[in-house]
């Protein structure tokens, strides 16, 4: 059974939706969750609709009716567990009706889907930023994680709470450090004892062990100086940070901006120094995906131009920094790095040559770990229930502007579209955004697909042509941020998970008007695919 | 140390899961975490387990032969340091102090079959090590699946 919520999993992940609908081809039943009627819908045994930021009161309502039905997986619960009466008593609050009345799902759908989800045997919760791009984000993640320890889900092969991960090697890049309060392998930062151990391992005196700022906190405080170096590599950030006229403020705050990427774009004209990057085909390095599985990617192509490895830029820029890390390939740094990450002790590009292996791998003897906390082990001891209570989004609809804008991606597209916008092959097959309108909300305001249409937020404009389409729902447009013309982030707002930083690029409110023939369009069409 | 014979290959053997059983006790009333202490009280029953099943052995030797290693010895226990025992220890603290002195009685039996004159014994100290690579085998699983949180 397949519970899959706030995941356009079709689109944004295409690879894994091919096993979801092989899985239903197979008799699995799945379940899809999603504000917006998404091409999943078509393959579910059930679509339920719930309303924009309401995922906290429709799964505790889906728990308390567990409960109340004795579908709980008590044995489970006494085991493994810490504190079930903590939740058992919590989601008391959220009775089917009430929780109805918050997310919009009927009372009858919803019971179905908790006898469904009580009744099976196992059940795997996929969930990506629908759920975590809401100022309650990391609740939401909670509240997913109640409901797989309640109905035992959690160590138990082809269930687990299984975040998709955004991009082909986010999950990589967060192993690595890539973040601004551990080192690889989550090191803690502030941890003197990590902190030691590999300053020691590189050969230096003594390493920071003040965690960074989140990038959210890194732009606001380029505006008081307390941001004054930002170092940018592969993202497009006035395109991809919520609401962009004050990304650029914050950019152009900063004192010294480089950016290191593969094309031109919109970020680019405000870096003082652009270092060419190289793409994912012209270098050697691993990728890790989302099931923790560190896999080999391989040079192809000779790199144009000044283009360089990113890790030969790195270790020229220590070199001048006055450090020389001596490494003479990427090979090099992953062994390097392997001497004090003991998750990934065991891995070795001669062991991941044909098929990667998943982390943890701690030896060479080691064969990786498919799924973690088998029967119900977690690495605090049992599993702690965290209750949560529902939120409303931070910009409720209102007169001024009435609709919700949500937004995410396009199959067609990645991100900021760096690469797929500078292909001419995915710009003919999906070349400009589109708003897509319930046709209720169309009708209303007499539009129809095709017509140009002006979206407006309490932070920006954008232009761009309307598709009238039922995959939304009344009261709620959506749109991507692929294009920068008509970027979805001229909109969102700037508010944020207060855990994560995680901006509420899932709701936001909004005006939509339609542009009458003749009238200027307020904004430059950039075609950025090139021949 | 001279050659053990089957009585001292006994006595050795009780005398380990006894001194574990005592340690891990000694350990769950020392521990703050009440994780922790539960899991040490469930490795102390263990031992108690590990004494009974050779005390079997004592009335049946023959039964020890049919001990086999593990399909894997994966060596993560080598791969960790050995945590020192204190009050605010963690759960993946815990397990590796286990598997750590499992390891330690691997080598030990490994070590005294290397001494042993006889070959019977020799065989049975073989046994004996095979029987404490299980345990540590199915300690590494647990120390694997909740030694590693990615927690940011």
């Amino acid at each position: 059974m397949i519970f899959v919520i706030g995941s356009n999993t079709t689109e944004a992940h295409p690879v894994i939706s091919y096993y979801m609908k092989r899985a239903v081809k197979r008799g699995a039943i799945l379940i899809v969750n999603d504000p917006r009627k998404i091409d999943l819908a078509k393959w579910a045994t059930l679509y339920v609709q719930h309303k924009v930021g309401t995922d906290i009161a429709y799964i505790n309502g889906l728990m308390n009716e567990i409960f109340k039905n004795g579908w709980a997986r008590e044995e489970y619960l006494k085991n493994c567990t810490e504190n079930p009466d903590v939740i058992r008593e919590a989601v008391k609050e959220y009775p089917v009706e009430k929780a109805s009345e918050i997310c919009g799902v009927p009372v009858e759908t919803m019971k179905k889907v908790a006898k469904i989800l009580g009744e099976s045997e196992s059940a795997s919760v996929c969930y990506t930023l629908g759920i975590t791009e809401h100022i309650c984000g990391t609740d939401n993640v909670k509240t997913l994680a109640n409901l797989q320890m309640v109905l035992g889900n959690i160590g138990k092969y082809a269930a687990g709470l299984n975040p998709q991960r955004g991009q082909n090697n986010v999950q990589g890049a967060c192993d690595m450090g890539a973040l601004p309060n551990v080192f690889h392998n989550y090191q803690p930062v502030d941890n003197a004892a990590a902190s030691e151990k590999i300053a020691k391992a590189w050969g230096v005196p003594s390493l920071p062990q003040k965690p960074g700022y989140k990038m959210p906190t890194m732009l606001r405080k380029a505006l008081d100086g307390g941001t004054k170096i930002l170092y940018c590599v592969g993202d497009n950030t006035v395109q991809t940070e919520p609401h962009m006229a004050h990304t650029i403020k914050e950019i152009e705050a900063i004192e010294f901006f480089i950016v290191c990427d593969i094309f031109p774009t919109i970020t680019t004209p405000y870096a003082h120094v652009i270092f060419p990057d190289t793409s994912w085909g012209e270098e050697d390095g691993t990728f890790s995906n989302t099931e923790r599985r560190v896999q080999r990617v391989r040079k192809a192509l000779t790199p144009p131009g000044e283009a360089r490895s990113h890790w030969w830029v790195m270790q020229e820029l220590a070199k001048r920094l006055g450090k020389d890390l001596g490494f003479t390939s990427a090979q090099a740094v992953w062994e390097d790095m392997r001497k004090t990450a003991t998750s990934y002790a065991g891995i070795t590009w001669e062991r991941i040559e044909k098929i990667g292996l998943q982390w943890p791998c701690p030896t060479l003897e080691h064969p990786g770990t498919q799924f973690l906390h088998k029967d119900g082990k977690f690495s605090r001891g049992k599993g702690l229930f965290v209750p949560t209570k529902w939120i409303p989004q931070a910009e409720q609809p209102d007169a001024d502007f009435p609709v919700i804008l949500s937004t995410g991606r396009r199959l067609w597209h990645y991100h900021s579209g760096t690469q797929t916008r500078n292909s001419v092959g995915m710009e003919n097959l999906f070349g400009e955004e589109l708003l897509e309108i319930s046709p209720k909300d169309a009708s209303a305001m007499n539009i129809k697909t095709g017509d140009t249409v002006r979206a407006t937020s309490r932070r920006g404009s954008i232009t761009l042509k309307a598709w009238v389409t039922e995959r939304s729902a009344p009261g709620v447009a959506w749109c991507a941020f692929h294009f920068a013309e008509a970027c979805a982030n001229v909109l969102t707002i700037d508010r944020f998970d207060s855990v994560t930083e995680t901006a509420e690029y899932k709701a936001c409110a909004i005006k939509i008007e339609k542009v009458k023939d003749g009238e200027p369009l307020g904004v430059g069409t950039i075609r950025q695919a090139r021949p | 140390m001279s050659s053990p014979d089957m009585k001292q290959l006994f006595v050795i053997a009780t005398r380990r899961e006894t001194e574990a059983y005592e340690f891990y006790s000694a350990a769950a009333a020392k521990v703050a975490d009440p994780n922790v202490k539960d899991i040490f009280n469930q490795l102390a029953k263990d031992e108690k387990g590990h004494f009974d099943l050779i005390e079997k052995f004592r009335a049946n030797p023959a039964d020890m032969k049919k001990i086999a290693a593990p399909s894997s010895d994966w060596k993560v226990a080598e791969s960790e340091d050995l945590p020192r025992l204190s009050t605010d220890m963690k759960p993946k603290d815990a397990v590796a102090l286990a598997m750590k002195k499992e390891q330690q009685a691997v080598e030990m039996y490994r070590s005294l079959s290397t001494i042993a004159t006889d070959q019977n014994v020799r065989k049975m100290f073989d046994n004996l090590a095979n029987m404490e690579l299980g345990h540590k085998h199915k300690l590494e699983t647990v120390f694997v699946d909740i030694g590693y949180p990615e927690v940011f």
